[in-house]
């Protein structure tokens, strides 16, 4: 081991080389889960740095794990096996904009948000926008495909991604494009959470603002009616940017935090957003504030300027946040069922944590049938983590009978790992270890992740589960 | 191989189709079977995979001009029989339907629940879903509305071992496991069958107009460029020149611009507008108005693209910047000029694609002049691949674009995938 950091202090410079245990601890956890620290931590400036740490890691015979910012909720950047930690965290530049052709070339750990803040001066955007956005970084969005409140209408991480350049296991670097001939390499590559190669650059998709945005409140008695008018409003063939439904305890948590003007009274809260020219705004919000109504909508609010739109989503995207003042922790779960499903899957996760004893918060991305349910407990109580894992699973599996999957956005990681079988048949993992065997054989990048190794669930779980919230 | 073939055709649920319209590039199949399930289509793969024989898969055959002609070719594997919808839920805006179902009669189920997938496939009549998204194409409507490979949640493939595998699901968003489905598409048949495919759809836009205006002379870049600007963005947007009366509309020096409008009546009615507008200061002086028919308009600028000349012919499609694309359909014309062929070009003006089909300027001219253009068309569009054709004129011509950096990867994919080389052996970039 000390064989390599010194050869990786040689290659990449002292101080882009961490291996004292302290400076280490950091890059142990990530937004599921912890493990014991790497056994060195390195801050690449550039994709020879990259591919120089892939050739050393390769020829010590250690894994190699790639970090964003470290937001991932599967534990995808946990380094379960130990060996290097890649940071991104020097490699968070917009290499280029290229405003013409609506397109842009970017470091893995530029944050989300920061790429549209470049884009918007010239009127244009990045659209997958996770929660996180903030703070996740493009690289760790396309290593879990990642998605948002956007993506009803725009797609998710794997849409607006034009090409990727990445280090193989020999340490080659590679460009792809999905105009080039030949398989889809940018495409495979995109949602694999770095075990096939670690991304040094994205070409990303620009889409141009919208001419106007309309933001709406409405209010339901409770979840059931707000889903069903979701579903309406797809079925008529109303496709708004964003369709975001919040339950009663959900929106108590986001109301004393961010005062966002949710109504209080309310069983559920649908938060709508349409975009597009203006000649489609009035009529867009006349049909779906008549289809909230038919759906028996208690109350229906439009924010009337840019701030006000701003609050509303600033309450949305901070509801896991939110969450803290109702329990010491929570374990947010993801799943995602066909649209016409989310009644039927909302019913099954209430029962499922009343028969666990749990409180549940619901938030989720209703257009796209992607759920979140926040499951609340204390950390310092065993009972209650094994409850929290036991009601996830159900859910999970409750999904997958409902014709969904066990993950929407935030991908698989080592939290999920042993659930893929309930997916996906030995023949279904069988193809897709082929293509880890092209790019893997050694199962070097980001090990004991995605694919099922045969450990029991909640032995996986228990063991690593720290729950976001509170300390 | 004899009593190995009979193995083939005795296995259950397949029938047995004429070998003589599956030919390609000068090979005849001993065999043309069409499997009546998935596990037929599997057992008939293993079979093949076992004996030796190599294998096409056959949808419509309207794509089949991509790609090298395969070095064996025993066995074609006919899809018409995996035509239907498995699943369709309209109110979920997903649908499920067998590889070998035909783009039309895809396109008119969903029709009548008002929604649509946009997959723009030329000749939808006869072209297959599974055979479109083999073939890697993608329409003029893809900055609007996504690639094929965008739209596509899930797919189930068979693969040359006999393996059913499927990848995604039906959910409109899903990180479960690697997105597996990219990998067949675009794959021409050589990873695997594309059996099912799941999209998601999107509401059919209430109106489609199409406007289309003559380009004089030094018109079409500025053309381009106020087209690019507008408001509204047009689902598609192109440049033409040649095609005759095939495409709507009629050519001045700088060919006919081609503006496909979608959306809401009043989206539409501002867009029309704004476009007048906008020509009119590019120095655009007619643009002609078509409503009633222009779906079936729009249907005939698709089948362009793959359309035969009255001579031998050729056509090529590259990809570029789409502010660089019409200054490189400049140098390809140039260089088609140079060696006395005819040129007849698309620019999407919106994705950057170039497209020419070449045909000889006189009928004494010798195919060398082909291959001459052929060879000189890499140094100015590296990434050029012939998308139809002559079948003995492209025999002559390489197929594909230049293999790009990830080309080692594509190969020890096509070894884990196919090892056994039953899947279209040689049909690929690379001839892999």
């Amino acid at each position: 081991m000390l064989e390599m950091i010194a050869r990786l202090r040689t290659a990449i410079g002292d101080e882009a080389v961490k291996w004292e245990p302290e400076d280490l601890a950091v890059y142990a956890y990530d937004g599921f889960g912890e493990a014991p620290p790497p056994a060195v931590a390195v801050l690449p400036r550039d994709a020879k740095d990259v591919s120089a740490i892939v050739r050393i890691a390769r020829e010590c015979g250690e894994p190699i794990v790639p970090r964003g910012a470290g937001t991932g909720l599967c534990g995808g950047a946990i380094p379960i096996d130990g060996g290097v930690v890649i940071s991104f965290a020097r490699m968070n530049r917009v290499l280029e904009l290229d405003v013409r052709n609506r397109r842009a070339r970017v470091q893995p750990g530029l944050i989300n948000l920061d790429l549209s803040k470049s884009a918007l001066p010239h009127g244009l955007f990045y659209a997958p926008d996770p929660s996180s956005q903030k703070i996740s970084t493009i690289g760790g969005n396309v290593g879990t495909n990642a998605g948002g409140a956007h993506c009803l209408s725009y797609g998710t991480t794997t849409n607006h991604i034009l090409g990727l350049e990445f280090v193989d296991e020999f340490g080659a670097i590679i460009h792809t494009s999905i105009d080039d001939p030949g398989y889809d390499l940018t495409g495979i590559l995109v949602g694999s959470e770095g075990t096939l190669g670690i991304t040094t650059a994205i070409d990303v998709r620009l889409m141009r603002m919208p001419e106007a945005v309309r933001v709406f409140v409405c209010a339901f008695g409770d979840i059931d009616a707000a889903s069903q008018a979701v579903s309406a409003i797809i079925g008529a063939g109303i496709v708004p940017t964003a369709l975001e439904i919040m339950d009663a305890l959900m929106v108590q948590a986001i109301e004393a935090h961010y005062h966002a003007g949710y109504p209080l009274d309310a069983g559920a809260v649908l938060l709508v957003e349409i975009a597009g020219p203006q000649d489609d705004m009035d009529a867009s919000e006349a049909a779906i504030a008549r289809i909230c109504s038919d759906h028996g909508a208690l109350s229906w609010r439009s924010a009337r300027n840019a701030a006000e739109r701003d609050i509303l989503w600033a309450g949305r995207k901070g509801a896991a946040g939110a969450i803290g003042r109702l329990a010491p922790n929570y374990y947010i779960q993801d799943a995602c069922v066909p649209r016409t499903k989310l009644p039927d899957a909302l019913r099954s996760i209430g029962s499922i944590t009343t028969e666990h004893g749990l409180q549940v918060a619901n938030v989720f991305h209703a257009g796209d049938g992607n759920l979140h349910p926040l499951l609340l407990f204390d950390r310092r109580d065993a009972k209650q983590i094994a409850a929290v894992i036991d009601a996830g699973t159900e859910i999970l599996e409750a999904c997958i009978g409902l014709g969904g999957t066990i993950s929407g956005e935030h991908g698989i990681g080592h939290e999920k790992k042993e659930t893929l079988g309930l997916v996906f048949s030995t023949d279904d993992l069988a193809a897709m270890g082929h293509v880890r065997n092209v790019f893997d054989p050694l199962r070097r990048f980001n090990p004991d992740k995605i694919f099922p190794t045969g450990a029991v669930c909640g032995e996986v779980k228990t063991g690593i589960l720290r729950g976001a919230g509170a300390p | 191989m004899q009593s190995a073939s009979a193995a083939l055709i005795d296995l259950p649920d397949i029938d047995l189709r004429k070998p003589k319209g599956f030919g390609l590039g000068g090979l005849r199949p001993a065999h043309a079977l069409a499997p009546r399930t998935f596990e037929a289509l599997a057992h008939l793969l293993a079979r093949c995979s076992d004996i030796g024989a190599a294998v096409v898969v056959w949808g419509g055959g309207t794509m089949q001009g991509v790609g090298y002609a395969p070095e064996r070719y025993d066995v074609a594997i006919v899809m018409d029989q995996l035509c239907a919808v498995v699943d369709y839920e309209p109110h979920d805006l997903t649908i499920a339907v067998q590889g070998g179902m035909r783009v039309a009669a895809l396109m008119q189920t969903l029709a009548a629940n008002g929604q649509f997938v946009p997959l723009d496939a030329p000749r939808a009549a006869s072209a297959t879903v599974g055979g479109t998204l083999a073939s890697g194409w993608i329409g003029p409507r893809r900055g609007m509305y996504g690639r094929p490979r965008d739209l596509v949640i899930g797919a189930t493939a068979i693969l040359a071992n006999g393996t059913i595998a499927k990848a995604g699901g039906m959910v409109v968003k899903n990180v479960t496991g690697y997105d597996a489905s990219k990998l067949y598409i675009g794959a021409c048949g050589t990873l695997g069958v594309i059996a099912r495919a799941n999209f998601k759809t999107l509401p059919k836009p209430p109106r489609s107009r199409i406007a289309v205006a003559p380009l004089p002379e030094r018109t079409a870049q500025r053309a381009i460029e106020h087209v690019n600007m507008l408001a509204i963005e047009p689902a598609a947007s192109l440049v033409i020149s040649g095609f005759g009366a095939s495409v709507e509309g009629e050519d001045s020096v700088d060919g006919r611009l081609f503006v496909l409008l979608e959306g809401s009546e009043a989206v539409v009615e501002r867009a029309t507008r704004d476009l007048r507008s906008a020509l009119g200061s590019a120095g655009v002086p007619k643009t002609t108005i078509i409503d009633n028919g222009a779906g079936a308009s729009f249907g005939r600028l698709l089948d362009a693209y793959v359309a035969p000349a009255p001579s031998a012919w050729v056509t090529y499609r590259s990809f570029h910047l789409p502010q660089l694309a019409d200054e490189y359909r400049g140098q390809i014309v140039e260089k088609a000029q140079q060696h006395r062929l005819i040129a007849d070009t698309i620019v999407d003006a919106r994705n950057g694609d170039v497209t020419v089909r070449l045909q000889r300027s006189d009928a004494a001219l010798i195919d060398d002049a082909f291959v001459a253009f052929d060879t000189g068309l890499r140094e100015i569009a590296p990434n050029a691949a012939i998308i139809a054709g002559d079948a003995a004129l492209r025999e002559t011509l390489e197929p594909w674009g230049a293999a790009p950096p990830g080309f080692e990867k594509m190969r020890a994919l096509k070894l884990q995938f196919d090892p056994s080389a039953t899947l279209a052996p040689g049909r690929f970039l690379g001839r892999i």
